[in-house]
């Protein structure tokens, strides 16, 4: 190694020192001992944990709460994930152009980012409150958006679309900025329509950044938990069918005091989402386009 | 462009992350100011590092009921003048406490001075998580624990030892509407009220149109509300010797199937109020009728329509057994075993235990006091409502009716099974026709519970 490949070697390791040292402490060392521990009978405030093998992952694969926690989680995802993909590329594209007020209106889509999620689930759910909401006052209907099984993951799902759009939609801006306008210019002189250059051009070579987004939007729509925490009450007869595997992790870890048993739940999460990013990493061959 | 844009996301994160820190700086104001006290202390010569730390740093103090922090600062105020030791206290929601502690306690860092409750003080205490008092009590003049009344004393003695001093205990009364009741020509609740009349009163009070319901109670309304039906109908939640389940118990399941009726006539949708506590309901003049406990007193004391329209009564009881049954319980104030101050702790535990401050304590309609015979205080803390029947339920009798104190049920961690009953009992509200089956099917999966319980 020449003596400038060592001072790369070492600039190189130390610019990125702080955060493999939050990654290590915050991520990978708590990973392993939330496996360690998932095989474990876990003690009054971590003392006197027991061994007990596979016994966890046996009480996990006959648990019918776990398995419609996890179909919860996808219902949730599938409507989560296309909606706030779809409907922040289109505000994106609309927003890429030169209009009048571009900035505000930029600035009004990325605000939900910026408020603390609880309380926005804290607006919501008196908003979708049946008794006294406004939502249910304006419209003069009676709907229980968030107690009614077959609704409320719904409106779980819109409360997280509402939350992802802002953020979404600033990373396809920025991946539009990439695009050179050359390509519009060409296609447009060549007479192609609008809705032609979005799905021939901008697609295309929008596709790294629409994956970036997809992976990312689909890890974090399984684990959602802070929106079901905050808006649905423990007694809510629908929160059977709308509870997530990351909210049972952690009745089962913090309010029924089972560390071990919710370790296994979450590692269970763990294989899922594994599971679904190597198959999109291999599908990602078939549309993704990096130059 | 491109730079406009990157300048609109830095800001937009700036100013994200600035508000993050701005309220995490607030809220942890309290632990990061006792933190620094921890690092400044030594561990081996704490106690002689006491008195370098009073006056500079606050005692942490942590509970979970909004309602009481006025009174409990006025209280702690006073402390601070006398003593110099600063006390900060700050609020928690029930479920984060819980999490808030239990954390604290596995990772070694907890407030000095918190609530303890019937619900899982006996694990906390086998732990030793909670700081014992027997040294503190015996060196004490204020503190004689036979001043106290002996079923909140029980509470938090594990072993012989004491791990808490009594604050307060709490009964369960019967909150109705004048005026629901005045317009529907009914008399007002009182002593001669079996559940029967509760239940037919309840339902003519519930109008077809959805207006106004005669009742309202949600399955997380169980010490306030169920319990005291089934102990008054003779049935049980838990065992005397808190090992078993009583919601397979005949009785249990009689008074059960009580309020499964009561759901379906007189209550408001289930899902209404899984989403709307019966407070709130109460105090917006959607319900008639409600059992709330002593504690919620102070609450509705600053709600101007239950001011206006509603009183107290006491509990119904039961024709067959010719039992009134209220639930109480009594919360304890404990410290941190692990306290870098144990004395300055202690002092707070024995301002807040000696009979000055209980008297004080129920005089500002904070709550009850544990502290035996200072009650009669706390009726008097106010004209709008009739307090008395809060106080009736400790009586020998009412009427015709035997009163019964009945102590929170619980066992060593009650907080797995009475919250699996709530998720539990939810299905039932929702179709009371399964009530019996989900009581019976709940009994077993809660002996399970229990069974594993301190392994």
């Amino acid at each position: 190694m020449t003596s400038w490949e060592k001072k790369q070697f070492f600039w190189g390791w130390l610019f990125i020192l702080p955060t493999m040292l939050g990654l290590i402490i915050l991520n990978i060392v708590p990973m392993f001992q939330t496996l360690y521990q998932s095989f474990f009978r876990t003690g009054d405030f971590g003392k006197g944990n027991v061994f007990i093998g596979l016994e966890n992952y046996e009480k996990l694969i006959h648990d019918p709460e776990v398995w419609q926690s996890l179909f919860n989680t996808f219902k949730y995802a599938i409507v989560e994930v296309p909606l706030s993909i779809i409907i922040a590329l289109v505000l994106a594209v609309f927003l890429n152009r030169k209009m009048r007020g571009r900035s505000i209106y930029r600035t009004i889509y990325f605000l939900p980012m910026v408020v603390a999620p609880a309380a926005v689930a804290m607006v919501w759910r008196w908003l979708y409150n049946s008794q006294f909401g406004l939502l249910n006052h304006m419209m003069h209907v009676k709907i229980e958006w968030i107690s009614n099984p077959h609704i409320a993951w719904i409106s779980i799902a819109i409360i997280g679309v509402w939350s992802a759009i802002g953020y979404n939609m600033v990373l396809f801006l920025a991946g539009l900025q990439e695009i050179p306008r050359d390509y519009y210019e060409a296609a447009d002189i060549d007479g192609a329509s609008g809705p032609r250059m979005f799905f021939n051009i901008t697609i295309p070579l929008l596709s790294p950044t629409i994956f970036f987004v997809m992976v990312t939007s689909i890890i974090g729509a399984f684990q959602v938990f802070d929106l079901i925490y905050m808006v649905m009450d423990e007694t809510n007869t629908a929160l059977p069918k709308t509870q997530t595997i990351v909210y049972l992790f952690y009745r089962y870890s913090f309010a029924y005091n089972n560390k071990g048993y919710g370790s296994a739940i979450v590692m269970l999460l763990l294989c899922v989402i594994i599971l679904i990013t190597v198959f999109q990493m291999i599908g990602q061959k078939k549309w993704v386009h990096y130059n | 462009m491109k730079k406009k844009l990157v300048a609109l996301m830095m800001t937009v994160i700036m100013a994200g992350s600035m508000m993050a820190c701005g309220s995490s700086n607030s809220g942890s104001a309290g632990s990061s100011a006792n933190g620094a006290s921890q690092t400044s202390s030594d561990v081996t010569g704490a106690s002689s590092d006491t008195a370098a730390a009073t006056g500079s740093d606050p005692l942490n103090v942590v509970i979970w009921d909004s309602n009481q922090k006025a009174g409990l600062q006025q209280i702690c105020d006073e402390f601070t003048a006398k003593t110099g030791i600063a006390v900060n206290i700050e609020v928690k929601d029930w479920d984060s406490y819980w999490t808030l502690l239990e954390a604290g306690a596995s990772g070694g860092d907890m407030p000095d001075v918190f609530w303890m409750h019937s619900n899982n003080a006996q694990m906390y205490m086998k732990n030793g998580i909670l700081l014992k008092l027997d040294d503190y009590i015996k060196n004490s003049t204020e503190i004689k624990m036979e001043n106290y009344m002996p079923e909140i004393t029980e509470l938090y003695t594990y072993d012989g030892s004491y791990y808490a001093i009594p604050k307060d205990y709490d009964t369960i009364a019967l909150w109705y509407n004048k005026t629901m009741f005045d317009a529907a020509g009914l008399s007002y609740p009182d002593a001669t009220w079996t559940w029967d009349d509760l239940y037919n009163a309840a339902v003519k009070l519930t109008k077809k149109d959805g207006s106004q319901y005669g009742f309202c109670m949600n399955p997380s309304n169980d010490q306030d509300t169920y319990y005291n039906m089934v102990y008054s109908m003779g049935g049980y939640i838990v065992s005397d010797d808190h090992t078993k389940s009583g919601y397979d118990d005949p009785n249990t399941l009689k008074a059960m199937d009580y309020v499964g009726k009561l759901v379906k006539d007189a209550c408001p949708d289930p899902t209404t109020m899984s989403e709307t506590g019966t407070d709130v309901m109460m105090e917006s003049g959607n319900v008639a009728m409600i059992m709330q406990g002593s504690w919620m007193v102070s609450g509705f004391l600053q709600n101007d329509y239950m001011k206006k329209n509603c009183d107290v009564a006491i509990l119904p009881y039961d024709k067959t057994t010719g039992k009134r049954a209220s639930i109480c319980n009594g919360l304890g104030w404990a410290a941190y075993s692990g306290t870098k101050r144990p004395d300055d702790c202690w002092k707070l535990l024995e301002w807040f235990g000696s009979k000055d401050m209980q008297l004080e304590q129920a005089k500002l309609g904070v709550t009850m006091s544990a502290y035996q015979n200072t009650s009669d205080q706390w009726v008097n803390c106010t004209d709008v409502f009739h307090l008395q029947p809060y106080l009736d339920e400790t009586t020998a009798s009412t009427g015709d009716a035997q009163n019964e104190l009945v102590l929170r049920p619980y066992t060593y961690n009650s907080t797995v099974w009475s919250g699996a009953a709530q998720t539990k009992l939810a299905a039932a509200w929702a179709d009371p026709s399964i009530m019996e089956q989900t009581c019976k099917d709940f009994a077993t999966e809660m002996n399970q519970d229990i069974a594993n319980e301190n392994k």
